[in-house]
């Protein structure tokens, strides 16, 4: 206690902050680092999660290299990310600057828009599936039928399902960054615009000029934030090709499925940490490489 | 360069009525200040000269033109904001160059009025850095030279000074002050400080609830207060006001009487003011006599609050030999100097 009492005020505030501290340090070492470096570990062993771990050295990574399913579930991932960040940025903020605009029933859309982000993935997924079924099931089919089109196989095609799949997840987490761009819009100054105003230069060049540059941090923000979830897209596509997870023929599989599907219904451990392995680094470069291109020089 | 004219201007959100029909004539190359406390309407009023508000009723004229349905941008008009709105993310040459964007000079051209603008704020050498490197002054500075390099025909300044510490204001204040005298383009400046007002202007406009109290030379806005509020919102400290009452050729004020002769009948209720500069501490007996209660040094003169008759008047005495908390003190004044309002506060004399 005499201790304690000798300490200077800042001394005792790190005290204090390390007990209040010390019970997330310690869940995350247990339950995210040790699992962590366990996996990396890991993926140089076999293991079928019930025997004994045996040491193979690099063979999961080369038995990677060579996996042609794996390279196809390697560039879905990267079309998920490359299509899905961007269009759901531009959507997002297309809607978020023209709905900062409108007083008029201004809560009901902000509203509208931000439901999807508060349903569950699973029930959506399930709905849209519907939504996508042949005739006489499916409402788009229907539609589509009925004015006297050829219906589209959506999801059982393999050219079409990637996209149909990556539509709803794009529009599930479009409320979000609305959320996110009207907050970036709203801490822009109005006297910015109406000095632009007087100045008398275009619409065009105000958002080109002044909005956009203003809303960097907040762009940087969601670029990075929607590709490290467009880069772990799985629920959607589980529950989308459930009869076939990833299919049809690996055409809409991404990663996390694949190493769900090596780690639980081949119970190859080490294979699937060695592939959960890549997924980080990937996920750990994308991320720097955003922030640092786009940070303020 | 050219004149502004405002005709029977009303603004009103919904049924509110914030501004009630005031006409106004700005010469060509005046220096005008609008002045007057929160929600009076000065800015409502200059933001619609801007265009940056609609107009409810009446005409704005720039020039010759009625400008009231012209974009901000065809009215040839400067605006500079309280929060300066210059672009955090552009340096400061392309910020006092956003103005050229729509002008048809060429990139040579753009360049030297940019330069020209930037010397003559002496701003040359901050050029290239970017607006969170500079002092809030430089920042006031770029936001005028951003106004300035368009050249337009009025300058519109809307509490241009407000984000500035006490030294830094006056300075700015002398330097647009300067700016003007060279420049020589007609300035509508909005601001809550009198100071600023008086020190400025060529003509104050005095504005409360929306309409004009008094319009006239720093001059006459002081000795001639229109009404009351003028008297006491010009000035500092405030004019004392004191009740009185008029009967037999005198004003009866504070147990005190006048001589003085008004155009009123027996009997009027009034009230007096008096400038505390123009209440004379002495020892000998004036007009007044009362208790010292409180003292304000400033230097050069101490700030007397004397109670008398129970009420507290504020007199200037002098810095060096301040009279003594407590003291009864005699106050003189010249009966030239009182200004008389009727209860409404409209101005007798």
């Amino acid at each position: 206690m005499k201790l304690y009492r000798n300490l200077s005020i800042s001394q005792k505030q790190v005290v204090w902050a390390w007990t209040f501290l010390a019970l997330p340090v310690l869940f995350y070492v247990v339950i995210r680092f040790y699992p962590t470096l366990n996996a990396i570990v890991l993926s140089f062993q076999d293991w079928n999660l019930l025997g004994a771990r045996t040491w193979v050295g690099l063979e999961n990574y080369d038995r990677l290299i060579h996996d042609p399913v794996f390279w196809k579930v390697f560039k879905n991932t990267f079309i998920y990310l490359i299509l899905g960040t961007p269009l759901s940025l531009l959507a997002s903020f297309t809607i978020a600057y023209h709905l900062d605009k409108i007083r008029f029933l201004h809560g009901t859309l902000r509203a509208l828009y931000f439901l999807p982000f508060l349903t569950s993935t699973v029930a959506m997924a399930w709905v849209w599936r519907w939504f996508y079924q042949p005739v006489p099931i499916g409402l788009f089919n229907n539609f589509i039928a009925s004015m006297g089109f050829q219906q589209i196989a959506f999801l059982n095609s393999t050219t079409n399902a990637l996209p149909a799949i990556l539509l709803p997840a794009i529009w599930a987490g479009l409320g979000f960054q609305i959320i996110i761009f009207m907050a970036g819009l709203r801490a822009i100054p109005i006297s910015y615009y109406e000095a632009a105003r007087i100045d008398g230069v275009s619409s065009w060049t105000i958002l080109r000029e002044i909005t956009v540059p203003l809303l960097k941090p907040t762009i940087v923000f969601l670029v990075v934030f929607s590709s490290i979830s467009f880069l772990r897209i799985f629920d959607q596509v589980f529950n989308m090709t459930t009869n076939n997870p990833g299919g049809p023929l690996d055409s809409t599989k991404p990663l996390v499925l694949m190493i769900y599907q090596t780690a639980f219904t081949s119970y190859d451990m080490g294979y699937a940490a060695a592939q959960t392995v890549v997924l980080f680094s990937i996920l750990l470069v994308v991320s720097l490489l955003q922030l640092r291109i786009m940070r303020d020089r | 360069m050219a004149t502004v004219s405002i005709r029977n201007l009303v603004k009103a959100y919904g049924k509110t009525e914030v501004l009630h029909g005031i006409s106004l004539d700005v010469a060509d190359g005046e220096f005008v200040v609008f002045v007057g406390p929160s929600g009076c309407g000065k800015s409502t009023t200059l933001r619609m000269i801007a265009g940056l508000e609609e107009v409810t009723g009446g005409d704005i004229m720039i020039g010759d033109r009625v400008v009231n349905n012209l974009e901000p941008k065809d009215r040839d008009i400067a605006m500079v904001f309280q929060n300066y709105a210059i672009y955090p993310h552009l340096t400061v040459r392309k910020n006092i160059g956003f103005g050229l964007r729509t002008s048809k000079l060429s990139k040579p051209e753009r360049e030297e009025r940019i330069n020209e603008v930037a010397a003559m704020l002496s701003m040359t050498e901050y050029l290239d850095r970017k607006p969170g490197q500079l002092s809030g002054g430089q920042r006031q500075r770029v936001a005028i030279g951003r106004a300035m390099v368009r050249d337009p025909a009025v300058f519109l300044f809307d509490e241009p000074l407000s984000n500035l510490d006490a030294q830094l204001r006056s300075q700015m204040r002398l330097e647009i002050k300067k700016l003007h005298q060279r420049v020589g383009t007609t300035i509508i400046f909005v601001t809550h400080d009198q100071v600023e007002a008086m020190t400025m202007a060529d003509r104050i406009v005095i504005m409360k609830d929306g309409s004009i109290q008094q319009v006239g030379t720093p001059a006459e806005v002081f000795h001639q207060p229109a009404n009351a509020f003028v008297a006491q919102f010009i000035g500092a400290p405030s004019m004392n006001m004191l009740p009185a009452r008029y009967s037999g050729g005198a004003i009866k004020v504070a147990g005190s009487s006048i001589a003085i002769e008004l155009p009123l009948p027996d009997g009027s209720e009034l009230t007096v003011g008096i400038r505390p500069d123009d209440l004379i501490v002495s020892a000998t007996p004036g007009v007044f006599e009362g208790l010292v209660s409180v003292l304000e040094p400033l230097g050069s003169l101490t700030l007397a609050h004397i109670d008398i008759d129970g009420a507290d008047i504020v007199a200037v005495a002098d810095g060096r030999t301040p009279p003594a908390v407590g003291s009864k003190v005699h106050l003189a004044v010249e009966t030239a100097n009182l200004h008389v309002f009727t209860p409404d506060g409209e101005a007798l004399r």
